[in-house]
């Protein structure tokens, strides 16, 4: 009897601990969510599109722009780290930290607006109105177009990830698409986003109408399709929301957020971007692996070239150094993704291209006059093509511009001697050639 | 739900209770008997020994003195059934009054008895494997951690000190490396704690691993260490244990022991054994010119056209940056402790103070610990007891390693020419890198932390050889890291100050209950058995709040709380684990042991679909010297076969909730808070597994002076948790499955002789070895990493984990001075497709020769460590032998043996910063830049090594002398560490690891203090 008894409440007892042993094992982290209920309401709705705008920053902070800089004649190796020594030497690596970083952190935006293009439509909640949901929606269309022009500028056609990764089996079989295909899927995005996406007066730190048909402009550019980057960069132009602001260093000068900027990401003391710790020299508490040229230095600091666009630089010697990322004890420099001056270049190249000489010398003539630099001496198509050429190089000499300038129009044989085309474009990252079957290396790397 | 467990434990103790209650009943007769109850070993009266008359119930227990009386009907001769706990039990006839009983202690009768898990065996009886180290071998040496004091001392664990920074992170490993990103660290279990290896410290040092968590335990209180190898030792830790298991067992005081007092004391002197040497001014300034005419040539100018950067090299002064960094660095330890025991408890007090400056300056390191070992015998059946270990660390933390504005980097990389200090007398600073002397007189950055490892514990006897025990353990680390980088230092000096203030703290709570039965039966004791089953509950939570601020009014003000700007993060994370585990040992006539452990674990890490997982094992042992045949040869006083198979588990080193699919928050901009993926979910993922297969052999002659232990291992690792590089455009980099499989095999040697054994003199010898052999064997695809991206570490299938990838030079064209490189894919040009595997940093071997010597009161001791087959990756050759490349970066004297003209022969090639074609084999681009980017298989060296690691002198004066003045033991000695080292390194000191932090980027000397050579002299008193 006894013993039947004991027994029963050993049984007994395994049964109530095995129960309660799996809720005892159950953790769950306090400062993340789980996947499935990642996108439920009209909240988590708004932190993806955040979250989205912070992947963006996590590749346009350094990375992205550094790509289109020391890669070129405008900015010079200065400092120990090899990976900058690779870029400025255009013998890059597979595995070249910047280049992977780049590429990477645009896959990562891309996921993440994936997530929301995929998801927020499936919200049902009464406080996300449907003007709020396009909002979010066409914010995400643009994201991802902005991130898909930038890794083909870069890289070429790339692999086209049009769905959340929700585990591994939708990446299967997705090979790389042309260039063409490409710039096609950003364009198709960008119409969404045009249509979704709406216009006020003041906003420039998040996606709006103009905004979109400015990356349009560029597209359209970037594809020689003349007409319609000319139209698309009018229709921001025209907009009076944009100005370009004087003198030049005012858009560079805290609090920012000028009428100059058509895009650009903010950050905050406490969501950082010390960009400017590799400008810096180390006695100012940089790192100073990004310096500008002595050639660079010389055009800006001629008034008949640079103009007051010298402000870019400060320091004598050989310790001049660029202070377009300037807040050093703050560290909450933008990053300058589109300004106003670039829609009046393209609209001044597309122009040009299309032999329209006088109104392509009036938008290069008033980035010139912003500048206090007297107008353009061209007067022939090609000579004024090379003095839109130049005044990119100076107006956007520590943006994301130059490189990817000269590679679209096949000038970097000739302007920076790299004869061997295949190195215009950057390098697959080593570790996905090694773990994607589906990815093919670019050639001659 | 956690109730419940609350309401098991009551439940327990009610048991615990009931059955102690029922044990105490004592009935009376007639008739007289005195008698006295005495220790065999030290004639002390045992107190509460409990004294029966055989065939009746008739029981009575000693009084304090130790004295029992009988009144009793039974007539003389009878027998006396004497027990008492922790004692053997003697049966006795007595015939007449009185009668003196003496009791033999079991752990001072037993010969050779080793801690194994959960439990005490006879190690004749073992078939694990199972290393045996006494705490003396630890004791009095200039380091902080008994792990790092291991090195060489045992077979079958591979310890490497990362960096000579005291108290600084150490790499060690129980026959190799059994997972890629799971942790390899074995389980550390002090007095039945299981103690947490995760290093607190936050502070980022340089990809360094900032200290040594079991540092936090004094050497000094350690009396003894097991370290369990192989499955049938570890299987019973089940899932904690697939990379060993180090059991330490601190002093505990003896019953009826008079206390003894022991002072110890000893100061220690360490200096650098080798400095670095850089280039001077007019070296630095001939390598650049010849760069610079090398390259225009390259580019096709007229080399005269050159504008030389220094016009006159022999003009340029050299400014000594190196001997501001070293200085000779003082230790000194201080310890008291005392010992002993009454009738029914015994006690461990210590106190020890450590205090060791590093060879480099600023850092240093001081240890305060505590602790107390108390044991008390409530009754005959229930013994309570508690160890606890309070220990408070401070650090002053210097980057250093992978830094460019660390102590090192500062010092060694600026080129030589450039003065220290600006004409204005301000600090100088060039490039990328700090000013040393500003970081030596201005670093603030001090770790402090508070460990406290306790437990307690209740033991049940319901029967000789059946108890149960119960215990309670907490261990507890609270780290405190509180920085401030003044405007004096280059990370201060934008932000007008920058302070940081972190609290990292640490739990781990365990409880285990287990009920142990050990039996002798049969004619002549034939059979012996010792059985246990037990279960735990371990929780680990990790908890870290941390506060920055930038922006101070002045230097003087260091509080985040009045920064200009502040931030503040706070993080958490949980794991749990539920265990039961069960194991059986039987001998046969102390002739064949048979036995076998199951393990089942839950894990709050994994998926619901894997949670559990099952480790059994099992083993045999045949002691053939107690066979006729063997014992007839008369040769073998002990010989003994063994052989064990098993399987363990691994599950550190992955995170709390690595097996789910997440979105984390923090993802903000424009201050709205924002959420992104981060992690794929794996539903799926379960227990990493090793199945390890052990024989062995013991063997002893000539009565036992000569012993020799011997084991050949396969651990085969399967199942692995791996982060498994996944392609970019998922937006992940990773993800972490079970996938892969890596195999460790290899032989061990150990063998102990006592040469010479004499009254007046005594030599003995240890020597051991030990060759591990490891191989991934399966993996989804090359993992490569390290070095800052430059990926020069790899994990590739059927390599051995560790390997180091780069471009191999095959020669330096003696025509051109260009590098030449094995084109390995044939396609006449370099690419990435010819980087190749040229070495690996794990050692074929290691080992250790231990010789002492007593001659009447004198005792001298050497100690020689070796490796060999391990390569180094010299990274301070990879950044100043760099051919002009490098701008702000000075040159090693390395340099100086470039390519010049045609016909030299050399390794180093021809100085260029040319660029164009790098893909071309042998084109100047490939030099230093290119492609192959200094990559090369140059800068990789052999990092094999033979060290005098310690030299011991002591005295011991005679007892005779000592007890007049009431003193039991005075020694006093003098001892050398690190005095000689055999190597073909190029760099400072071949034991380094300057990536420590990453347990697959070893092997890198990188800005790295070295092992300093020291000079002791300590003294230890006893009273």
């Amino acid at each position: 009897m006894k013993t039947s008894y004991s027994i029963k409440a050993i049984l007994l007892a395994i049964v109530l601990l095995s129960s309660s042993c799996k809720k005892y094992l159950e953790e769950a982290p306090n400062n993340a969510l789980p996947t499935e209920t990642s996108i439920t309401d009209a909240s988590t709705a708004r932190a993806a599109i955040i979250g989205t705008y912070d992947r963006l920053q996590g590749y346009y902070a350094s990375s992205y722009p550094t790509l289109g800089t020391i890669t070129t004649d405008n900015v010079i190796f200065n400092g120990t780290l090899s990976e900058y020594l690779q870029l400025d030497q255009n013998a890059i690596p597979t595995d070249n930290v910047i280049t992977v970083s780049a590429y990477q952190g645009i896959y990562r935006t891309i996921n993440s607006a994936n997530s929301v293009i995929t998801y927020v439509p499936l919200v049902n909640d009464p406080l996300l109105t449907v003007a709020e949901k396009n909002k979010i929606l066409g914010e995400a269309y643009f994201i991802r177009a902005l991130s898909y022009f930038d890794l083909a500028r870069g890289w070429g056609g790339v692999q086209l990830q049009l769905k959340p990764t929700t585990d591994l089996s939708v990446l299967k079989g997705i090979k790389r698409s042309t260039l063409e295909q490409t710039y096609d899927q950003v364009l198709a995005d960008l119409i969404q986003a045009e249509q979704l996406l709406p216009e006020d007066a003041t906003t420039r730190n998040r996606a709006q109408k103009s905004t979109a048909r400015a990356l349009r402009a560029r597209l359209h550019l970037y594809r020689k399709q003349w007409a319609d980057a000319e139209s698309y960069a009018s229709q921001v132009i025209n907009n009076t929301k944009y100005s370009l602001v004087k003198p030049y260093k005012s858009f560079f000068t805290a609090p920012f957020q000028t009428a100059e900027s058509v895009l650009e990401l903010a950050y905050s003391v406490n969501d950082r971007n010390s960009y400017w710790n590799l400008w810096y020299p180390s006695s100012s508490g940089g790192q100073f692996t990004l310096k500008p040229s002595d050639g660079l230095v010389a055009k800006l600091n001629n008034p008949a070239v640079g103009g007051t666009r010298n402000t870019l630089i400060a320091g004598s010697g050989t310790t001049v150094y660029g202070v377009l990322y300037n807040t050093t004890s703050t560290s909450t420099d933008p990053s300058y993704l589109i300004r106003i001056a670039e829609l009046y270049l393209i609209r001044a190249e597309a122009r040009a291209q299309q032999n329209k000489l006088t109104e392509a010398a009036a938008d290069l003539n008033a980035i010139r006059a912003r500048a206090d630099v007297p107008a353009t001496t061209a007067t022939t198509q090609s000579a004024l093509i090379q003095a839109i050429e130049d005044e990119n190089a100076i107006e956007f000499a520590f943006e994301a511009h130059r490189w990817f300038d000269l590679v679209r129009t096949e000038r970097a044989g000739a302007v920076l001697g790299i004869t061997n085309k295949n190195f215009w474009l950057f390098p697959i990252p080593y570790s996905d050639v090694q773990s994607d079957p589906d990815v093919t290396q670019n050639p001659g790397y | 739900m956690k109730n419940l467990y609350r309401k098991g434990f009551y439940l327990l103790l009610c048991v615990f209770w009931a059955v102690l209650s029922y044990a105490q009943v004592t009935p009376t007769i007639q008739s007289r008997l005195n008698g006295t109850v005495l220790d065999a070993a030290t004639g002390q009266p045992l107190p509460g020994a409990v004294v029966k008359i055989k065939g009746t119930t008739h029981t009575v227990s000693t009084g304090p003195d130790g004295r029992f009386t009988f009144v009793t009907g039974q007539k003389f001769p009878y027998t006396l059934i004497v027990s008492y706990i922790g004692y053997d039990q003697k049966e006795q006839v007595v015939d007449g009054t009185p009668v003196t009983i003496r009791l033999q202690e079991v752990q001072s009768q037993l010969t050779d008895v080793v801690v194994t898990g959960y439990s005490t065996q006879e190690r004749k009886y073992i078939a694990g494997s199972i290393s045996s180290v006494s705490g003396s071998v630890v004791q009095n040496q200039p380091s902080g951690g008994f792990n790092q004091l291991l090195q060489g001392k045992t077979t079958g664990v591979q310890v490497t000190s990362n960096s000579g920074v005291p108290g600084g992170g150490i790499t060690f490993r129980v026959r190799g490396n059994n997972s890629i990103n799971a942790s390899v660290d074995p389980l550390y279990i002090i007095d039945g704690v299981f103690v947490s290896n995760a290093d607190p410290i936050s502070a980022g040092l340089g990809n360094q691993q900032a200290s040594n968590p079991i540092a936090d335990l004094n050497p000094s209180d350690i009396e003894d260490i097991q370290i369990l190898k192989d499955a049938n030792a570890t299987a019973i830790y089940g899932s904690l244990g697939a990379n060993g298991v180090i059991i330490v067992t601190t002093k505990r005081g003896k019953r009826n022991t008079k206390a003894n007092i022991n002072l110890n004391t000893f100061q220690g002197w360490s200096t650098a054994v080798k400095k670095f040497e850089v280039a001077s001014g007019p070296e630095v300034a001939l390598l650049t010119n010849e760069s610079r005419i090398n390259t225009a040539i390259d580019n096709g100018q007229d080399p005269s056209t050159v504008v030389l950067p220094f016009p006159n090299p022999q003009s340029l002064p050299t400014y000594d940056r190196i001997s501001g960094l070293f200085r000779t660095a003082k230790s000194s330890n201080y310890e008291v402790s005392t010992q002993g025991g009454t009738d029914k408890s015994t006690y461990y007090v210590s106190l020890g103070y450590l205090g060791q400056e590093s060879i480099v300056k600023p850092s240093d390191y001081k240890r305060y610990s505590a602790r107390l070992n108390y044991d008390n015998y409530l009754s005959d059946k229930l013994k309570v007891g508690t160890s606890i270990n309070f220990t408070r660390s401070e650090r002053n933390l210097s980057g250093s390693d992978n830094n460019p504005t660390g102590v090192i980097n500062s010092a060694l990389f600026p080129r030589s020419h450039l003065p220290i200090y600006n004409t204005d007398g301000t600090y100088a600073r060039y490039g990328s890198f700090d000013n040393h002397i500003a970081l030596i007189e201005n670093l603030d950055s001090k770790a402090v932390g508070w460990r406290t490892i306790g437990n307690i514990f209740g033991e049940y006897t319901f029967l000789p050889g059946l108890k149960i025990r119960s215990s309670w353990s907490i261990d507890n680390t609270s780290e405190y890291d509180n920085s401030y980088s003044s405007t004096l230092i280059s990370a201060g000096i934008a932000v007008n100050g920058s302070a940081s203030s972190i609290e990292n703290k640490n739990l781990v709570l365990t409880n285990e209950q287990v009920l142990s039965f050990v039996k002798s039966f049969g004619e002549g004791k034939k059979h012996n058995i010792n059985a246990l089953v037990g279960n735990t509950l371990n929780t680990v939570l990790n908890e870290s709040t941390s506060a920055s601020g930038t922006g101070f009014a002045a230097n003087s003000l260091r509080s985040v709380s009045v920064a200009a700007t502040r931030s503040g993060s706070a993080s958490r994370s949980e794991s749990k684990l539920v265990s039961f585990f069960s194991k059986a040992s039987y001998t046969y006539n102390g002739k064949y042991t048979i036995d076998g452990s199951i393990r089942a674990d839950a894990s709050s890490k994994f998926g619901t679909n894997n949670r559990w997982g099952y480790f059994p094992s099992g083993g045999v042992a045949w002691r053939l010297s107690q066979e006729e045949f063997i014992k007839n040869l008369n040769f073998f006083d002990e010989l003994k076969v063994r052989a064990s198979l098993g399987l363990s588990g691994n599950q550190n080193g992955i995170g709390a909730y690595a097996a789910q699919g997440l979105w984390s928050s923090g993802a903000n901009y424009l201050e709205q808070p924002g959420i992104a993926p981060t992690q794929l979910a794996n539903p799926d993922l379960t227990w990493e597994t090793t199945r390890q297969f052990n024989v062995g052999a013991e063997l002893g002659i000539f009565k036992n002076r000569l012993s020799i232990v011997a084991d050949y291992y396969n651990k085969y690792t399967y199942d692995l948790l791996l982060n498994v590089p996944v392609p970019y455009r998922s937006g992940f980099a990773s993800y972490l499955q079970n996938y892969g499989a890596v195999r460790n095999k290899g032989v061990e040697l150990g063998i102990n002789s006592t040469n010479i054994e004499t009254d007046a003199f005594q030599w003995t010898t240890n020597f051991n070895i030990s060759f591990n052999n490891n191989k991934i064997e399966k993996l989804a695809s090359d993992i490569s990493l390290g070095a800052s991206g430059r990926n020069i570490s790899i994990l590739r299938q059927g390599y051995s984990s560790n390997s180091f990838q780069l471009y191999k030079q095959l020669y330096v064209d003696p025509q051109t001075g260009n590098a030449v490189y094995e084109d390995v894919n044939g396609d006449g040009l370099i690419t990435s497709a010819d980087r190749q595997i040229v070495g690996n940093a794990l050692p074929k071997y290691t080992g250790g020769l231990t010789n002492n010597f007593n001659f009447k009161g004198f005792d001298l001791s050497f100690f020689f460590y070796f490796q060999q087959g391990n390569k180094i990756m010299n990274m301070n050759d990879f950044f100043m032998v760099h051919g002009g490349t490098q701008a702000n970066i000075g040159f090693l004297p390395r340099q100086l043996e470039r390519w010049q003209k045609p016909g030299d022969i050399t390794d180093i090639p021809r100085l260029t910063t040319y660029s164009a074609n790098p893909t071309q084999n042998g084109g100047a681009a490939n030099n230093y830049g290119g492609n192959v980017a200094s990559l090369s298989s140059r800068y990789l060296e052999d990092g094999s090594f033979i060290r005098l690691k310690t030299l011991t002198f002591g005295y011991t004066l005679p007892k005779d002398v000592l007890s007049r003045i009431g003193i039991s033991k005075f020694r006093i000695y003098a001892q050398g560490t690190n005095l000689l080292t055999f190597t073909n390194y190029g760099g400072l000191d071949p034991e380094v690891s300057s990536q420590s932090n990453n347990q697959n980027t070893v092997g890198y000397d990188w800005a790295t203090v070295p092992q300093p050579r020291t000079f002791q002299i300590g003294a230890s008193v006893t009273f």
